[in-house]
């Protein structure tokens, strides 16, 4: 087993992605058109709403997390929704790959696009709407996105998962889950005033961390990254041992025949 | 001895909605050596998809022990995976990828890097005659370039043993006999074990030196194609025009005559294949005037319905 070899597995999940959204009109929709009207609409209405500088850092961080989040989490899923969805799983399983391989090279394809994405939308936000993105430091807007990204991987995997137990009808989850992991972890509103059982719900979801480190840049109270960073990497082993777990348990059932036909 | 495929009671099902588990492979036992193509033929629906993505490890058997190019094909499946690959007859790529980036990408997942990953998709390209349309999209391929592209993808990571899924399946004859010849060519000059499915005779009786049957999920038969037919006693057809009169009764009932399908002038007879009911048939007939007669050895084709009957 060499480690080029092992690379390679993984950089053939990024390869073809980048193929597939090279060669799609829709791409130029994911990364700028939808991006922008989330940031414009979002900013705009800051401005009819007279909101002052910093509580207009705080909703643009959430539409920029929000976006890059969506961004590089379809890109995990794709790895799986492309071979779905093209009946051409069977080839990805037959061969010696594994989960993590698939993950880690879609995940860095999604990474490449979300900075894409980012760096056109801080851009925009600095000069429509005065947003310094760099309040905190660059080191601060790295851990920032690292968070996201890393989150987006959770929740790709979660998709490749349910593909994997549920099939073709689970595909509804790549464009769903991503809104309501959204919804809990405070991305235009601080988690203290969603009710209770929310707000516990929101503490077990790393993005809340993440986007509070960053907003806290802005003067908004406290972060506790470490809880996010941890919290983050312990999810990443057990949604890695879980995908593994589940292609297995894929195999068995026979549901990547099914996929394949 | 080391076989490319060690089998021995793999039973397989799948869960169904409302009617619970169905089986579909039922005690599966076959050793195959390797040495000559072996082809598993069956009915649709007897299993023979299932069985070879068994045998790919693309899914598991519910029970059985799975022994692939003497590696145990339960516990060690990635090792499996390295020396093994598979085509199908309704192949699927990823649609917007030429088949220079489908090869390339299908390299990437054997671990194939750098110049080895180009030499080898060159060589797959030229192998399979492909060059011309290195930059065309899978979705814009005929079925049968797309069948090449499928058998390019599978010799990629230079396997020890190819599985064919139906690989004629949707092909013209000219070129279900162009991929006959890829398939031998793959055997016999690049030395990799090949073991395909079928359900076209003629295909399994030029490609296949061993032949496992498979009905309703059993093998109900394994053997090399001639002495399928001899055991299976598969008459030979006799088809004879005559002139005149000849006597029904006697004729049917010679020993050794299967069956007797008699209408004016015309005989078809199916007869055990020895000479006496031979020279028995002709000597009854010695009334009437041959104008014709035709004799037909058993084909695979009369094997199948035998034994799919």
């Amino acid at each position: 087993m060499s480690l080029q070899g092992e690379i390679n597995k993984c950089l053939s999940a990024a390869y073809k992605n980048w193929i597939i959204s090279k060669r799609n009109v829709f791409t130029v929709f994911e990364l700028v058109f939808w991006p922008l009207i989330s940031l414009l609409s979002i900013g705009l209405m800051t401005r009819f709403l007279n909101i002052g500088g910093e509580t207009v850092a705080f909703l643009l961080v959430g539409a920029i997390g929000l976006t890059i989040l969506q961004i590089c989490q379809i890109d995990v899923a794709y790895v799986l929704l492309f071979d779905m969805w093209s009946k051409s799983i069977k080839n990805t399983f037959v061969s010696p790959v594994r989960g993590y391989h698939l993950v880690l090279g879609a995940l860095l394809f999604g990474m490449v696009r979300g900075t894409f994405a980012f760096t056109i939308l801080v851009v925009i936000s600095r000069i429509l709407f005065g947003f310094d993105f760099l309040a905190g430091g660059v080191h601060t807007v790295l851990i920032f996105l690292a968070g996201v990204f890393a989150v987006s991987a959770l929740i790709g995997m979660i998709v490749c998962i349910s593909i994997l137990l549920f099939g073709q009808k689970a595909d509804v989850a790549a464009w769903s889950l991503s809104g309501v992991i959204m919804l809990i972890s405070g991305i235009y509103y601080p988690i203290s005033i969603l009710p209770d059982p929310l707000q516990l719900m929101a503490r077990a979801v790393p993005l809340t961390y993440f986007l509070e480190y960053y907003r806290s840049a802005y003067g908004f109270g406290d972060h506790n990254i470490m809880t996010g960073a941890v919290m983050v990497a312990a999810y990443m082993i057990v949604g890695l041992i879980a995908l593994e777990i589940t292609i297995e348990r894929a195999r068995s059932t026979g549901i990547l025949l099914r996929l394949s036909e | 001895m080391n076989y490319a495929v060690r089998a021995s009671g793999i039973c397989k099902g799948f869960n169904t909605l409302f009617r619970g588990k169905k089986e579909v492979l039922k005690d599966i036992n076959l050793l195959i050596d390797g040495e000559e193509i072996f082809g598993i033929l069956g009915p649709n629906g007897s299993g023979k998809t299932t069985l070879l993505s068994i045998f790919s490890t693309l899914i598991y058997p519910d029970r059985g022990e799975l022994t692939i190019l003497g590696i145990d094909a339960r516990r060690k499946t990635h090792e499996v995976r390295k020396l093994i690959n598979i085509s199908t007859g309704k192949p699927n790529f990823p649609w917007s990828l030429t088949v220079r980036e489908n090869l390339r990408h299908s390299g990437m997942l054997y671990g194939l890097h750098g110049r080895e990953l180009e030499r080898a998709v060159d060589w797959s390209m030229e192998s399979f005659d492909l060059h011309q349309y290195q930059d065309t999209r899978f979705e814009n391929l005929s079925t049968g370039v797309k069948q090449r592209l499928s058998l390019a993808k599978a010799m990629l990571n230079g396997p020890k043993l190819l599985f064919l899924d139906e690989p004629t399946t949707g092909l013209d004859p000219q070129m279900a006999q162009r991929t006959r010849a890829l398939v031998k060519r793959i055997h016999r000059d690049m030395g990799v074990s090949v073991v395909m499915t079928t359900h076209y005779m003629p295909e399994a009786e030029e490609l296949c030196g061993m032949i496992a049957f498979l009905k309703e999920g059993r093998i109900v038969a394994q053997d090399t194609p001639a002495r399928l037919k001899r055991c299976l006693k598969i008459g030979e057809r006799m088809r004879i025009r005559y002139r005149g009169d000849i006597d029904a009764n006697a004729l049917r009932a010679i020993p050794g005559l299967i069956s007797a399908d008699l209408s004016a002038g015309r005989a078809d007879l199916v007869i055990d294949k020895n000479e006496v009911t031979f020279s028995r048939v002709m000597r009854t007939l010695q009334s009437a005037e041959i104008l014709e007669l035709e004799l037909e050895e058993p084909d695979l084709e009369d094997v199948f319905i035998e034994l799919a009957g």
